[in-house]
């Protein structure tokens, strides 16, 4: 009897516990930190797991190195690609093969590692470029000859050949950012999810997985210093449940899914700021030249003359999108005005007859997410109306990223597919995936242009702006002459910020942490 | 051993355990060996040359006959070693058990509703069978059951969080403070934990109303003890077995629902963990969380089933 008294006793208790923390929540309703300017809750739509620049994962981990590693640069907030020095009191070209820079003398390493030195900037990008290190973004620095060290302070980075992209890809990446040559060494050359002697404004102190990620103000900054005493920075993967949380008060700062800006816009959260940003991002319909009945260049050509890319990006977008010329997206060189094959349905039924093909049954692999998939329903119902039928196939992310894989046993069965790459602001950037030597690795159409390679090559050497531009319009004729491409949208990116903070965001959208400020 | 059949019986169970892990893991290992993907790409992304990939996919482990990486994952499981997450280089157990407690505590929650909530609700149905509190009861926990628990997860999330706004939305709480990390479990465990409070409120029900015809409880009330001990201390203490081994094979049901709440609510554990390192096709860690979590889930039947004996004495007598 005394043990069911107990449990009866330890029930109610429950219920009280759980009635009292009921009644916390009634009085204790979510207040926004950012208002007094010292926390700041930021989204991001992934977790950290590396905090090596050589070998970063994602654009979160990038977002938090910019903050805690000193770079040489970085961009500037606002509406226009541009770069500002962050550890360097000066930096500039002195010829096309020459870059000198010299430090600020009061920029110090955490955990005892000292002042930052030419001989951390030394380490650092030829760390990034030496090719036995094999870091996934060597190739920002594929034009390095050496940094060679004049003093402490000082030095000069040498170039083998002109290098075009140096100064909006390179330069204000997390790829530059300066490590400390002695702590990396210390912990045997590689850095984990713990960072190694922290230099930028904020430093990271506290790393929960999963959970958050916390930046406080880096007591030692003797620059301009971070707007908020705290960052906290929340992986939440699904834009939706962001959203969610930016309106119950729970967040300060997060990306919105696209498909919700039209809605935010008409009827902001309360509080709340809502951005469209232009995102530098491509989103394509493939044609896999290789795979019949696509071999056939005027089956191709029937494809892109049967989209209606108005109404694919219209409904996959919710009207927020506006349709791509090409793969560069406007302000960068080589944006075109305008595509050489577009929406022409009766052109298509054309080609398809006069090539005897009646009864054309095709496949389209997509990724498994919203936009793309209504993307895909509309380029379906713009097919059937020319007389193909085409049957969508949806792949999860492990499976849809390997699809056109020369290594798998699916790059031959291949026919359509919808893809998006993101890109930093240079177009070098837009056209390095489809050069011959990627086919088989990103180049899944398989398009196949000397030509194109040539251009390419070129314009990472030339640095004159409209000769740059003419050579990347040059290269995307060429891309769409070949059949292989219908080029849909650059997507846009949905901010919703406070009204209380000022976020510090690149041209594109993403986030600048050091330059997010309280109004 | 022999004079104490519920160790013999506990043995038995254990070494059945091991057996269904073993299995549990054979499985899983052939499974995501069957999904297309290639783990080393994915993770290095597009800037990787192929050259890095390889080298990834060796340091990985994958270049290996599929026989010698089930050979080296489950020798190492034997060693307490669940290999090393190849990207943070990080020890997959670790990582597994980083978030291996929220998602108990969510459980825990979830199994608090369910039984705070579904045993008085079974219990008022039972003893006002036939009236209209017993047809409410039974319609909401039918309602209860039906509706997925991911839509209870959004609908508690827009009321409470968005719309009221008192409770928080996302997250598990800070770090060390119990009361916030309490009120950041409330909805997702109410998520979890609702359609349970149908379920058990149902069983109650059906065990209550078989159990107060039986012949101990008509004695009782010949003897005149007073209804509330009848009810609560004698016909609820039968009628509550069929619940426990509800709950511990609910467990398991649970754990999947806990995917939904985590990823709705922004939750770190270990469902949600399974589900994105299966996306990234991140091997070590997909081996690693679903053996811990299988193993979870045998342990707490293994232990609803210790209990209903500990409970039951006609089942305690069948040990041997």
């Amino acid at each position: 009897m005394g043990g069911n008294k107990q449990r009866q006793l330890s029930r109610r208790n429950l219920l009280l516990s759980a009635g009292a923390l009921g009644s916390t929540g009634l009085f204790a309703p979510h207040i926004a930190w950012s208002q007094d300017g010292k926390i700041l809750k930021v989204r991001s739509y992934s977790d950290l797991q590396i905090l090596d620049p050589a070998f970063r994962l994602s654009a979160p981990e990038g977002d938090i190195m910019r903050a805690i590693y000193a770079g040489l640069a970085t961009n500037v907030p606002g509406d226009v690609w541009d770069w500002k020095a962050v550890s360097v009191e000066s930096l500039e070209q002195l010829d096309e093969l020459t870059v000198a820079f010299k430090l600020r003398d009061k920029i110090g390493f955490t955990d005892g590692f000292g002042q930052m030195t030419a001989e951390d900037v030394k380490f650092s990008i030829e760390r990034v470029a030496n090719p036995a290190n094999e870091s996934p973004y060597a190739g920002d620095w594929a034009a390095l000859k050496e940094v060679e060290v004049k003093d402490t302070l000082s030095g000069l980075i040498h170039l083998k050949n002109a290098f075009a992209p140096l100064w909006t890809s390179t330069l204000p990446t997390t790829t530059c950012s300066i490590l400390s040559k002695a702590a990396v060494e210390a912990a045997g050359g590689k850095i984990g999810a713990q960072p190694v002697a922290q230099s930028g404004q904020y430093i990271l102190t506290e790393w929960t997985p999963k959970q958050r990620t916390i930046l406080r103000r880096n007591p030692d900054w003797a620059y301009e210093p971070g707007g908020y005493d705290e960052i906290q920075i929340i992986p939440i993967e699904d834009p939706a449940t962001a959203e969610l949380g930016f309106e119950a008060g729970d967040l300060d700062h997060t990306w919105t899914a696209v498909s919700s800006i039209s809605r935010l816009k008409e009827n902001p959260p309360s509080g709340g700021v809502v951005l469209e940003k232009p995102s530098l991002a491509y989103v394509w319909l493939g044609i896999n030249k290789d795979v019949a009945p696509f071999d056939n260049p005027n089956i191709r050509r029937a494809v892109q003359h049967a989209i209606d890319t108005e109404s694919v990006v219209e409904a996959a977008y919710f009207g927020a999108a506006t349709t791509s010329t090409g793969i560069i997206a406007p302000g960068l060189p080589g944006h075109r005005d305008k595509v050489l094959y577009g929406y022409d349905p009766d052109k298509a039924r054309e080609l398809l007859a006069a090539e005897g093909a009646t009864d054309l049954s095709v496949t389209l692999d997509i990724l498994n997410q919203s936009e793309r998939l209504t993307a895909a329903q509309v380029v379906q119902a713009n097919l059937a109306d020319v007389g193909i039928t085409c049957e969508i196939k949806q792949n999860d992310s492990g499976t849809f990223w390997t699809l056109g894989s020369k290594d798998g046993d699916y790059w031959d069965k291949l026919q359509l597919i919808i893809g998006r790459f993101s890109m930093e602001p240079d177009p070098s950037w837009a056209t390095a995936w489809f050069v011959p030597e990627q086919i088989g690795v990103w180049n899944w159409e398989r398009f196949d242009s000397q030509e194109f390679a040539d251009l390419h090559a070129q314009g990472m050497v030339e640095t004159d702006p409209a000769k740059r531009d003419e050579i990347y319009k040059q290269a995307q004729d060429i891309m769409e002459e070949s059949g292989c491409y219908v080029f849909l949208t650059h997507e846009v990116t949905g901010v919703l910020h406070r009204d209380t903070v000022a976020p510090g965001l690149k041209p594109n959208g993403e986030p600048l942490l050091g330059d997010f400020k309280p109004v | 051993m022999g004079d104490c059949p519920i160790l013999a019986y506990a043995l038995k169970r254990l070494v059945l355990a091991i057996v269904i892990i073993s299995v549990a893991m054979t499985l899983l290992f052939a499974m995501i060996y069957l999904i297309p993907g290639d783990p080393a790409k994915v993770a290095l992304g597009p800037r990787a040359t192929p050259e890095m990939v390889e080298s990834l996919r060796v340091r990985m482990g994958l270049d290996q006959p599929i026989w010698v990486q089930f050979w080296r994952f489950y020798s190492g499981v034997w060693r307490g070693d669940l290999g090393i997450e190849v990207l943070s280089g990080r020890p997959v157990l670790t990582v597994v058990l980083e978030q291996l407690p929220y998602t108990l505590a969510l459980i825990a929650g979830a199994i608090s509703w369910s039984v705070a909530l579904g045993i008085p609700l079974g219990c008022i149905a039972a003893i006002k069978r036939g009236g209209w509190v017993d047809r409410v009861v039974g319609i909401v926990s039918v309602a209860v059951i039906a509706v997925p628990s991911f839509v209870i997860a959004i609908y508690a999330l827009l009321i409470f969080a968005v719309s009221l706004r008192w409770l928080p939305a996302i997250g598990a709480g800070e770090p060390g403070d119990l009361g916030d990390q309490l009120l950041h479990l409330i909805l997702p465990s109410l998520a979890v934990g609702l359609g349970w409070v149908g379920y058990i409120a149902r069983m109650v029900r059906a065990s209550m109303l078989e159990v107060l015809e039986a012949s101990h409880i008509r004695t009782a009330r010949a003897f005149g003890l007073p209804e509330n001990q009848i009810t609560y201390s004698y016909a609820l203490r039968i009628a509550i077995l069929p619940t426990v081994t509800l709950l511990g094979v609910g467990v398991g049901q649970m754990l999947s629902s806990a995917v939904f709440a985590e990823i709705v609510f922004a939750r770190p554990g270990i469902g949600k963990l399974v589900y994105d390192s299966i996306l990234t096709r991140n091997y070590p860690l997909v081996t690693g969380s679903v053996l811990v979590t299988t193993a979870f889930f045998v342990f707490v039947n293994v232990i609803a089933d210790l209990v209903i004996g500990a409970l039951d004495p006609r089942v305690r007598s069948g040990f041997g």
